[in-house]
């Protein structure tokens, strides 16, 4: 009997985080440990630029990236390997990257990020957002006349303050029935000091409290606008739990038509989409949670498009086989690393972190782990910045190499001995005169944190120090384990943003509880500090990005964590559709689906 | 029978109150539903106060086991699941889907288990006894996943490769947006092959063995060699004494199991992409609110009573087909 049989092991990914860095809970049986969600913060920003000359105005339109002829009609069919727990993506426990994907084509969003991954206004909904002040920061919003939800009701001003006020964390905004919004998060709209509309409700003035450089971010990307006239009625944290009316109406040129719990989920063009109508008539989210069953659904033809969580070999080599299949991997914004827990005796030295650093061989692990997907991947030199991002250098300042006879030199110089054993034994503190011991903690389960740990296990061996190996689940991990600073060193992976803003709470000082609960690694350092502060009011993207390396380069001399490599991502589309262009920020790949179309 | 038949539900309830607080303190115990919130750096602690709330975290476990046991018993209801939606709602969705899984599946065993038990049985240790018992170690020992896959593979894609149009589906249970009676019917059909296919293959094999040994058992018996003896044919032999006699270890088994697949299948459900009972129970131990205490307890309720419903079914068989079996 099947009850009596192991089950198969199938992990599942965190929750999204709109705005901040999110840490991943899964990875690949062979290496790719994947983004959920993010974030909306930072300042990059075209029309920010131009704030210092006075105001400005952004109105580039979103580039869509697809411009082949398509043919009018037919169906899609991506496989998503989660289910929605809800459908309001603002809501926490509802923020998954998978609602993020269904809800691209059906929720409208002020700026999209592009492939390219920088953020480029959708002129659909909004005509121009421009600076009109600096002190205190002012945005003015011009929205599409023409931008209505399919119930007819217009997009304006009220939906910008509804969504405003139930991400703000203000306790005078209250959800129906008196009871508090429960958002995700509030990043960046607990800034807003006021939102007000004028023009008949279609111009939206923002004034900030304090400056917020990540201002594109807002009403944009996984937060976008959810209509206020809904939700009033139905209840923000309650009233789009369910596949219903209110999940039914639409700001995007597709509407959800169809949800069957644990199936499928269908869109159909919005007829009262005021903008281009998409080419296919049909977009059909089918719910296959384990990746490993994908490629014999591509091979059958009941699924046209992949992008797993678990991109294995196999399932690469699988999808290879299949004829008129297109099969691309890319780096994303997801990195691995590893955290020193600076309350540890030993780990509060920099120079016994930097030893262990050295110590790491990092091509290695890389090119076990990740060079069977892609070659295109190399050993991290930046903890702000991916390598696909404009604003990354090698900030390194060489502390990266792998070099086991420097990490022994500075063992050595830390007040330790090479015992007989082949291990270092410390001259001072608990262990002293033992084995130099530390455990190596990550979420139980995964393939590919679990060969990082014993790679790492292996060349610690070398350089002298013992590593036990003490893995957890991941609620575990996250909920106790990390935040109650329970470890010596942690391993796992971030999701990062092209809006820099949310790491600022995993680096700064963690005297700073309020704003920097994120730094469980008990890391305190003014300069990072204030280098991070001024990147986050600096509106000039070049600047910001200087100040934010920067602040990655001390944080190298510091050595708090210790990145290893970015994360691939696999995606996957038959190849009789045109115009699909994958995108590694958190919209995922439908960003475009109203473009694609049949060939 | 019906002082038998009170005895044993009333008895069965107790075990199911016992059962449902151990399982409610290990579940809630065993885990932090707000974890990946705590993990959100950009989540407020107002947030994450508010949603402990909302999911009773701040009241004394004992409170939330009564809160939960009191809207079983006095409203008939299984409460609400850490993702907002009614458990009770969700259970029913997916009970209906373990059904159509399920009970074409153990028809099916039963049938195939009994012919192919009776027929190794009736030729031991001819060509055909060997053969079956081939097959029924292969299926037994094949896990579930890796057949499959096979059947994927090997056959659903072969199958509508030869026919050039799709006959034969590899996930999910139906087809989004096929209308008309006629049509969501075969369509479902079509979809169900495999899994049903799956599951029967691996059920039968372990019920065939039961039905092999049974029937050696009351073939080699006294009293069917009396009946020989007495010159009643073969066929009456066979099917009137011998398996009337032999089906009753194999109702044990086939209740059991069939009981703990109403749970859910769960590595049929994952493999073909069909969400139920199986899934469910996984999703609350393990989604992203998990461990859902709640969606757990609401599984737990139909499963466990499931399991008390057809062990007492399975006696009350005993009793029709062996009229010795008295109930006291």
């Amino acid at each position: 009997m099947e009850s009596v049989r192991p089950p198969i092991k199938r992990l599942t990914r965190s929750s999204g985080d709109p705005e901040g860095p999110t840490r991943s809970r899964t990875s690949t049986s062979t290496g790719i440990s994947r983004r959920k969600h993010w974030y909306r913060t930072a300042a990059l920003a075209a029309a920010a630029a131009l704030v210092a000359a006075g105001c400005a105005s952004s109105t580039g339109s979103t580039s869509k990236g697809g411009s082949a002829t398509t043919k009018s009609g037919g169906t899609l069919t991506f496989a998503l390997d989660e289910d929605v727990a809800g459908f309001n993506t603002l809501l926490e426990g509802d923020n998954e990257f998978v609602l993020t994907e269904i809800l691209d084509q059906t929720l409208p969003r002020v700026y999209e990020v592009q492939p390219n991954l920088k953020p480029a206004l959708n002129t659909e909904v909004v005509t121009s957002a421009t600076v009109t002040n600096s002190n205190p920061q002012t945005i003015v919003y011009q929205i599409n006349p023409k931008a209505v939800w399919s119930d007819g009701t217009p997009i304006n001003a009220d939906d910008f303050i509804y969504n405003w006020q139930a991400q703000s964390g203000l306790p005078q905004f209250k959800d129906v029935g008196g009871k508090a919004y429960l958002p995700v998060g509030t990043s960046g709209y607990n800034q807003i000091k006021s939102v007000t509309g004028s023009n008949g409700g279609k111009t939206v003035t923002v004034v900030f409290g304090k400056p917020y450089g990540d201002w594109q971010a807002l009403w944009s990307q996984n937060t976008p606008l959810i209509p206020a006239h809904i939700a009033q009625k139905v209840g923000f944290d309650a009233g789009f739990q369910n596949f219903g009316p209110a999940v039914q109406v639409s700001g995007g040129p597709y509407e959800i038509q169809s949800y069957t719990k644990g199936e499928d989920l269908v869109e159909v063009r919005n007829p009262h989409y005021w903008g281009p109508q998409g080419s296919l008539s049909k977009l059909v989210f089918r719910f296959i949670l384990a990746d490993s069953q994908q490629p014999p659904a591509v091979q059958n033809g009941e699924v046209n498009m992949v992008n797993p969580v678990l991109a294995s070999i196999p399932y690469l080599d699988s999808l290879k086989s299949i004829p008129n299949f297109t099969v691309t991997v890319q780096p994303s914004l997801e990195f691995q690393h590893m955290d020193f827990n600076e309350s540890n005796p030993y780990l509060a030295m920099a120079g016994i972190r930097h030893a262990i650093a050295y110590g790491t061989n990092r091509p290695q692990m890389i090119s076990r782990i990740v060079s069977p997907l892609t070659t295109s991947i190399g050993p991290l030199e930046n903890r702000v910045f991916m390598p696909t991002e404009g604003g990354y250098s090698d900030t390194s300042g060489g502390y990266g190499a792998f070099d086991p006879t420097k990490a022994k030199q500075l063992l050595q110089q830390a007040g330790m001995t090479m015992g007989s054993d082949g291990y270092f034994h410390p001259n001072f503190g608990p262990q002293k005169g033992q084995d130099f011991t530390l455990s190596i903690s990550t979420t139980s389960g995964v393939e590919v944190r679990s060969e990082i740990e014993q790679l790492f296990q292996a060349n610690m061996k070398a350089v002298g120090i013992k590593i036990n190996i003490q893995n957890y689940a991941a609620n575990t991990l996250f909920g106790t384990i990390g935040p109650k600073g329970e470890f010596d060193i942690i391993e796992f992976a971030w999701v990062i943003s092209p809006f820099k803003s949310g790491q600022q709470s995993i680096y700064c000082s963690y005297t700073n509880s309020a704003n920097c609960q994120n730094n469980w690694d008990h890391y305190a350092d003014p300069k990072v500090d204030s280098l991070f502060a001024q990147a986050l009011t600096t509106v000039d993207p070049t600047q910001a990005a200087s100040l934010f390396n920067q602040a990655d380069a001390q944080m190298w001399t510091d050595m708090p964590t210790f990145p290893l490599f970015q994360a691939p991502d696999l995606f996957g589309w038959s190849s009789s559709y045109a115009n699909i262009v994958p995108n590694t920020s958190n919209v995922g790949i439908p960003w475009n689906a109203n473009q694609w179309g049949a060939k | 029978m019906w002082a038998y038949l009170l005895r044993r539900l009333a008895a069965g309830i107790i075990v199911l109150l016992v059962l449902s607080f151990g399982v409610f303190l290990m579940v809630a115990l065993s885990g932090d539903p707000l974890a990946q919130l705590r993990a959100n750096p950009q989540t407020s602690p107002a947030t994450i106060a508010a949603a402990a709330q909302q999911l009773h975290l701040n009241q004394p476990l004992i409170e939330r086991y009564w809160g939960w046991l009191d809207g079983l018993l006095l409203h008939g209801t299984f409460g609400t699941s850490f993702t907002g939606q009614p458990v009770g709602a969700q259970i029913a969705q997916r009970l209906s889907v373990t059904l159509k899984l399920v009970i074409p599946a153990v028809v099916l065993s039963v049938l195939l288990g009994v012919v192919v038990g009776v027929i190794s049985a009736v030729r031991q240790y001819k060509p055909v006894d060997h053969l079956s018992t081939g097959l029924a170690y292969l299926f037994f020992s094949t896990p579930v996943f890796v057949l499959g896959l096979l059947l994927k593979d090997f056959l659903a894609v072969d199958v509508n490769k030869a026919a050039g149009h799709t006959i034969l589906y590899t996930v999910g249970e139906s087809t989004p947006g096929i209308n008309g009676t006629w049509n969501v019917f075969v369509n479902e059909a079509q979809h169900a092959v495999l899994p049903v296919l799956t599951l029967t293959l691996i059920t039968y094999a372990t019920w065939s063995r039961f039905q092999r040994a049974a029937m050696l058992d009351v073939l080699n018996a006294d009293y069917i060699r009396l009946a020989r003896a007495k010159g009643l044919s073969p066929r009456r032999v066979l099917f009137v004494h011998a398996l009337r006699n032999a089906l009753i270890p194999v109702i044990t088994v086939v209740a059991i199991d069939f009981a703990a697949l109403i749970g859910g299948a769960l590595v049929t459900e994952i493999v073909f992409s069909w969400y139920g009972m199986g899934q469910y129970l996984y999703n609350g131990l393990t989604g992203a609110e998990s461990p859902d205490v709640y969606a757990v307890q609401g599984w737990l309720v139909v499963a466990a009573t499931a399991v008390i419903l057809f062990n007492i079914l399975a006696d009350l068989l005993y009793g029709l087909l062996d009229p010795r079996v008295r109930y006291a």
